[in-house]
């Protein structure tokens, strides 16, 4: 009931927004993108999810529908399960559904609020927590309704801090322990107001019992969310999990249980000096362990805590010791999952740093072998002037000599004016300056494409067939930056051949050109290969900028991708 | 080699050599040079008409060398070449430095053939006008300037602050000196055409 399709993973939809929309525009997102691309899914994801919420807003779905039919009902249970921590002023120290509650919440996003709340006032009416008849109908209601208000609202709020800027704070997955901790602060401070509309109550003004109601609730909703959501969220799928899954190395696994052991042992000794139960120790354990191994570690420990001690506090222990206890308890488990969200989100920003440093070194080799070869066509282009000059001068004397000679002439200038024309192509491509859009035949774009590519072609031991292009064709274009294009798609293409070959066709219809780039592939084949998808990206950059689109149809072993563009002349 | 009115620069040898040859094969007179200095020695000895020149040098890159060229003689035509063609370069060649052209090397035969004819006569004209206006003073090329350029005595008189008695004084020197019979044939003059 979690992963189904078309379900937007939250941590994944926060962040690339704002980036992969300045990259590539969502609209010109077609159905057809490449799976095998990660930042291009994720842009798509992004872009998906963002045009069903504009459009439906908080309308139900069609897959919304049992879900919240299995909500109701684990709500009810969790809801009933939570009883023996109950005390007078709240309803229970320990409210596993406000983790249910909040899970859905961030899974499938603010808009479900006003469902949950619905929902979840029906279960109250059905298990009689809440009156059906009577001057309490409204009072009671509106109680049923808060929680489920203020948790969207604390979802809906984090998503939009974080969708604003970046921090500290609003690095993954900080994000989410903050919306565990808002939610059932705002659904605690909510009661304010209520009490103080209430004509039962007596006297107005912050009175004790309310301060009593007030921490009970939220400390119970915090145990409830800090305990019962993560393990949803990981299940459904919504919230990544570190790379090493979810299973501890055993030596974290010692090295945690031990001081987890020693930290009781502590509390223990404590309790028995007559200090009572004092939450310090196990904060500092729970601190140490989730700074240490991130999150999973600090559920485990948050579960231990609490599987130690609420089996204790749900037992007949005064009302007063109970909050006492699990205030304590509350400053455990909040210690522990920030320190494990923080770790977590560190080693994010330590991985997002070294990807950005590997595609800064590539950047800085791609430069050094850009002046390289500027240098080499230098030198190369110095002794081909020479040469050129000389050898048309033999071909022209030696026109009367036998013929072996003046074939031979022939071609050697023949190849020194092909070496010439290959290298002020090179030059032209390898320079800094502007390059003014031009009309440029397809024909000949095609054919530096062949040139560029000729070294890699052979190296490769691959074959690149061009179909012949009818030599109208003509588009307004940057030559360098479209050349560059369609080399980086059969670059890409020689790369994941599977029959050595690569075939590139044009053809021309309705104003535009369809530039064909495809190969073989062996059914079975990973689609990623061993570039970054740099490549990709930037023809898809390139040709957008030219006012065109880069779709990708494939056939059953076959990847191709087509390069649409609007054929110059074509408005005249 | 007094005859060699075309001077090749390059700091490659073989290049610079194979260029002049080109250049004599088609009827020139060219001479190759290696380096900036021996062609601004060679500048008083042969009449050297055109140059074409490397940009990248040695010690002079080709701008130096062509500023230092126009300080001695501003009748030389100047044809650029390179390995290393920019925009900027290009630019800089043709506008600030007074090239003719500017060729990326391995060099297009045809329009270096085109380049150094056109620097042979522009050079030329260049020469006759020079010839024409050396007797003038400096009044009288103004005079001479303004003149050509199609306004009257009057106009000139007032352009200069001078009276137009005197404007047709030096109108009279610029015509002796010139041995023109006629307007026509000074503005002919002026723009260095043969009469």
């Amino acid at each position: 009931m979690w992963t189904e399709a078309g379900s937007c993973a939250p941590e994944s939809f926060v962040r690339p927004r704002g980036k992969s929309r300045r990259l590539t525009h969502p609209v010109n997102f077609p159905g057809s993108v490449p799976p095998a691309k990660r930042p291009d899914r994720q842009a798509m994801i992004a872009a998906q999810g963002k045009n069903t919420v504009s459009q439906q807003g908080l309308a139900l779905r069609r897959s919304d529908v049992p879900l919240l039919g299995v909500y109701a009902l684990a709500f009810g249970l969790l809801h009933w399960a939570a009883q023996p921590w109950g005390g007078a002023g709240f309803f229970s120290l320990w409210y596993p559904a406000a983790g249910l509650r909040f899970a859905v919440l961030w899974q499938r996003g603010a808009r479900l609020t006003p469902w949950l709340m619905a929902s979840e006032l029906c279960v109250h009416w059905i298990i009689g927590a809440a009156p059906l008849t009577g001057p309490d109908v409204l009072p009671e209601a509106i109680g049923a309704l808060r929680p489920a208000l203020a948790y969207g609202l604390a979802v809906a709020g984090v998503r939009w801090l974080t969708s604003r800027g970046a921090g500290a704070l609003t690095m993954l997955p900080m994000p989410l322990g903050i919306a565990a901790l808002a939610g059932p602060v705002i659904a605690a401070l909510f009661i304010i107001p209520l009490a103080l509309l209430r004509p039962d109550l007596p006297g107005t003004g912050i009175h004790l019992s309310l301060v009593i109601s007030l921490t009970g609730f939220a400390v119970g909703d915090m145990l409830g969310v800090l305990v019962v959501a993560p393990p949803l969220l990981w299940f459904s799928g919504s919230s990544r999990l570190p790379r090493d899954g979810i299973l501890p190395r055993p030596g974290a696994l010692i090295s945690d249980g031990a001081i987890l052991v020693a930290c009781l042992l502590l509390t223990m000794a404590l309790w028995r000096a007559g200090l009572g139960l004092q939450p310090i120790p196990s904060v500092l354990a729970g601190a140490w362990i989730g700074l240490r191994h991130g999150r999973i570690a600090a559920w485990f420990a948050i579960l231990a805590e609490v599987a130690l001690f609420l089996p204790y506090t749900a037992g007949p222990v005064g009302d007063a010791t109970r909050l006492e206890l699990h205030l304590g308890i509350a400053a455990v488990v909040i210690a522990t999952w920030l320190a494990g969200s923080f770790t977590d989100a560190q080693t994010a920003a330590r991985a997002a740093l070294d990807k950005r440093n590997r595609l800064l070194f590539q950047a800085e080799r791609l430069k050094t072998l850009r002046a390289m070869s500027v240098a080499v066509i230098h030198e190369i282009s110095q002794p081909l002037s020479t040469l050129a000059i000389e050898a048309s001068h033999l071909k022209e004397r030696t026109g009367d000599l036998p013929a072996d000679i003046a074939e031979s002439a022939a071609l050697v200038d023949r190849k020194a004016r092909t070496l010439s024309e290959l290298v002020r192509r090179l030059r032209r491509f390898g320079s800094r300056d502007a390059d003014e859009p031009s009309p440029l035949p397809v024909a000949m774009l095609l054919q530096t494409v062949r040139q560029m590519l000729t070294a890699e072609l052979h190296e490769q031991n691959c074959r690149l067939q061009i179909t012949p292009v009818t030599p109208d064709l003509t588009v307004m274009a940057q030559e360098i930056e479209l050349t560059q294009a369609l080399v980086n798609l059969a670059r890409n293409a020689i790369t994941a051949s599977a029959d050595r070959e690569v075939r590139i066709s044009a053809a021309g219809a309705g104003g535009e050109v369809h530039i064909a780039v495809a190969n073989r592939v062996a059914p079975e084949a990973p689609l990623d290969g061993s570039g970054m998808g740099v490549g990709l990206i930037i023809a898809r950059t390139i040709v957008e900028a030219h006012g065109g689109v880069l779709t990708r149809k494939d056939e059953p072993g076959l990847v191709r991708f087509i390069l649409t563009l609007p054929l110059s002349g074509a408005e005249a | 080699m007094n005859a060699a009115n075309i001077a090749v620069l390059d700091d490659d040898e073989d290049l610079g050599l194979t260029v002049a040859r080109l250049l004599v094969r088609n009827g020139l007179a060219a001479c190759a040079f290696t380096a900036p200095e021996q062609v601004l020695e060679a500048l008083p000895a042969c009449s050297i008409a055109c140059v074409v020149s490397d940009i990248q040098m040695g010690e002079m890159d080709g701008f130096a060398f062509a500023d230092a060229l126009r300080a001695r003689d501003p009748a030389v035509a100047l044809v650029f070449m390179t390995a290393w063609p920019t925009t900027a370069h290009a630019v800089d060649a043709v506008r600030r430095h007074g090239g003719l052209d500017y060729l990326e090397k391995p060099i297009d035969e045809a329009r270096l053939l085109a380049a150094v004819t056109e620097g042979l006569g522009w050079s030329a004209r260049q020469r006759r006008i020079a010839e024409t206006t050396r007797a003038f003073t400096r009044r009288e090329r103004e005079v001479f300037d303004l003149l050509v350029l199609g306004h009257s005595n009057k106009e000139i008189a007032e352009r200069l602050s001078i009276s137009p008695r005197t404007v047709e004084d030096h109108r009279a020197a610029i015509v002796a000196k010139t041995r023109a019979n006629g307007l026509a044939q000074l503005v002919a003059l002026s723009r260095g055409e043969t009469n």
